[in-house]
């Protein structure tokens, strides 16, 4: 593909020189709630009249770039340093595929272009009882007339306290199996009943929200997809999306990432340069998996536990990699305890870098889950005994 | 060579354990981290119930014992007080306590305490804590250092052994925490322990602690019998305490999922409380350096010598 994409690539790589604030992470580092949203806003906008906030959407709805184009783009927003879509991360890819895949026209117009103009969303999964088993989730939807009553606690919603709207698994048939009670639905964050508490991390952070849900009115506008059917609404688009954001995370730890990396290290030291050939070689082998995963889901012969192994692979190598950094920076880097927010999961900070790496190995499914995952639909293993 | 503490020093040890709990327990370094200068107030009257002053850990095998086994307790519930640091004291300076330093910007978990501190560097250098930098995250300050002189092997084993030992008692915790909530968590409906993937993991981290376990008795030992080594195995031992710490930590924040980074959970504050004894005086590169070149002609003696 490469000289097909010459040209593209000339073209993105001048938009970076001009684009990207040369002095965004000087000035995202100990920014304020506020200023980290209004930059996040504005850098999208920024992308957005260039066409590559949303690439991946359809023409009609403002994408359009082939996959080959995303690549390249995702490939020069990494080497360029850019600032990541933090804040519309759920929006664009979760919510939108969500919509795109089984939405309504209605729905669709109503919240596609609203993203574009900056609509946050956060995910509304998982529960204090229903992690790894997510569905055994308990917050329940009832239907009366026009709407559905909420009621329940989410937990573990990523930005919570920034969303406009949010992706919310709720049971609508407590007597069915439990994949077959459950409904999608669309909630707008600003209806009574809904609250939402920031929880306070072992690094002092608090943008992992619970989310309560007090006799919340849903219209059954809102439903996505049938009644019952959300379990099979979440799983197709879940995985959806999984392929080019991890090419663009892979991007990224090849890119800036192991810059810092490189830039931190004493490179006299025989030791050192052993461990960074070896992260180098995995690097590669990480962009090489989730190309091929890309490329695969685009030709619709991915295989079933593809999308596993990349994010296993990508999460353990960071956890590796950001741990490798932290040890690597001695003291100095344990004492510096604020990151350029806007930044990526390897920002340089190592020491957070490092305890933010765990988000890769518990949530979205946990290690555990995707071994699980590999074993039994990518291998053709049995189940592990006993398992309902 | 022994290599288990005496009765005295175990159930020394448990009274400590019981002591910390009826004291206050994991509520005391919550408190200590909202305010520092209560470190003091919340630990010392407990410490000096346990007669944790008169033990003599540098003349006394039996008192080089208890404080280990004091550590280990101090470690078990976080106690926002440097108990290690406090027990190392050099007798012959009029000193509180002992920190063992690194060359580049020392640093010592002073916040808060009014206590007299040597700190001794790791080539031996010996000075006095003369002032301390603005107060860091885990009760973490940068030292003043004035030098003293340069006597000081026997301060460097102890400085490094004992808070190995609070580091222990740390893992010990972080085990039985990560035991009680996979034994309590169900998901798709059977208990987390259940799982034979969950089990392993659990069983990789006890291997790695009990390996700890034996080597922090067996450097103790060295240093109670005056050996030669006591340092190179003081080195050895942080070594393995800091990479049992790096794989304990990570399978018990595994296996308790998110809820083990929020404060809501011990995990939690056990986890970043332990963050300066895995980071200070080197961490694992630093130290394994050091390490190798001081053992790296002759090996260490071990336990079979």
């Amino acid at each position: 593909m490469t000289a097909d994409f010459d040209e593209f690539r000339a073209t993105v790589r001048a938009w970076c020189a001009e684009h990207v604030p040369a002095d965004w992470r000087r000035q995202q580092t100990g920014a304020s709630d506020e200023e980290f949203v209004r930059f996040q806003k504005t850098w999208f906008a920024k992308l957005h009249s260039a066409g590559y906030a949303v690439p991946h959407w359809p023409r009609e709805w403002g994408g359009g770039l082939s996959v080959p184009e995303q690549i390249v783009l995702y490939q020069e927003l990494a080497a360029h340093d850019a600032p990541r879509l933090v804040l519309a991360f759920v929006g664009i890819h979760h919510a939108a595929s969500t919509l795109l895949a089984a939405g309504t026209e209605e729905q669709r117009r109503r919240h596609l272009p609203a993203i574009l103009d900056g609509e946050i969303w956060v995910q509304g999964f998982s529960e204090p009882e229903a992690g790894s088993d997510l569905a055994s989730l308990r917050t329940s939807a009832r239907r009366v007339g026009d709407s559905y009553i909420v009621n329940g606690q989410k937990l573990w919603a990523s930005g919570g306290m920034h969303a406009d709207w949010c992706l919310l698994l709720a049971r609508t048939d407590p007597d069915a199996p439990k994949r077959k009670g459950i409904s999608y639905f669309l909630l707008d964050m600003t209806t009574p009943g809904v609250e939402v508490r920031p929880i306070r991390n072992a690094i002092g952070d608090s943008h992992f929200c619970e989310i309560f849900l007090n006799d919340v009115q849903i219209p059954a506008a809102n439903l996505v997809g049938a009644e019952n059917a959300g379990w099979q609404v979440a799983q197709a688009t879940l995985g959806a999306e999984r392929g080019m954001t991890m090419l663009e995370l892979a991007e990224r730890l090849g890119n800036a990432g192991f810059r810092w990396l490189v830039q931190g290290c004493p490179l006299d030291d025989p030791i050192v340069l052993d461990r960074l050939a070896q992260f180098e070689t995995e690097i590669t082998g990480l962009r090489g998996l989730a190309r091929e995963v890309v490329e695969r889901t685009e030709h619709r012969t991915a295989g079933p536990a593809d999308a596993s192994i990349v994010k296993l692979y990508y999460s353990e190598l960071l956890q590796r990699m950001t741990d490798f950094g932290s040890e690597i920076g001695g003291l100095a880097a344990h004492t510096q305890l604020t990151k350029p927010m806007s930044s990526g999961w390897e920002s340089g900070a190592w020491v957070l870098d490092f305890i933010g790496s765990w988000e890769w190995t518990i949530p979205g499914g946990s290690s555990e889950i995707q071994r699980t995952i590999i074993a039994e639909r990518g291998l053709g293993l049995p189940r592990e005994p006993s398992v309902v | 060579m022994i290599l288990d503490l005496s009765a005295d020093a175990k159930e020394y040890g448990k009274q400590a354990l019981r002591a910390f709990e009826a004291a206050g327990g994991d509520q005391l370094v919550q408190q200590a981290e909202a305010k520092p200068d209560l470190r003091e107030t919340l630990a010392g009257p407990v410490l000096s119930e346990l007669g944790a002053w008169e033990l003599d850990p540098r003349t006394d095998a039996d008192g080089l014992e208890a404080a280990a086994a004091l550590c280990r307790s101090a470690g078990y519930w976080a106690l926002p007080y440097p108990v290690a640091e406090r027990l190392a004291k050099p007798t012959d300076l009029d000193v509180d306590g002992l920190i063992v330093v690194a060359d580049n910007r020392p640093s010592g978990v002073v916040v808060g305490l009014g206590s007299e501190w040597a700190a001794v560097s790791l080539d031996g250098a010996r000075s006095r804590v003369v002032g301390q930098g603005a107060a860091g995250p885990g009760f973490v300050a940068e030292l003043e250092l004035s030098a003293i002189d340069g006597n000081a092997a026997a301060d460097i084993a102890l400085g490094l052994v004992l808070p190995c030992w609070t580091l222990l008692g740390m893992l010990d915790r972080a085990i039985e925490l990560t035991v009680a909530h996979v034994s309590l968590r169900k998901q798709f409906g059977q208990p987390l322990s259940s799982f034979q993937g969950v089990q392993f993991q659990l069983t990789d981290a006890e291997v790695e602690r009990s390996g700890l376990d034996v080597l922090a008795k067996y450097a103790l030992w060295s240093i109670g019998a005056d050996r030669p080594e006591a340092v190179d195995d003081a080195l050895a031992l942080r070594m393995s305490a800091i990479e049992a710490a790096e794989i304990v930590f990570r399978v018990c924040h595994q296996l308790h999922g998110a809820v083990g980074f929020c404060d809501e959970t011990t995990l939690s504050w056990l986890s970043r409380y332990s963050q300066p004894l895995r980071r200070l005086p080197s961490g694992l590169s630093a130290t394994r350096d050091l390490l190798a070149r001081r053992a790296g002609g002759h090996g260490l003696t071990g336990l079979y010598a």
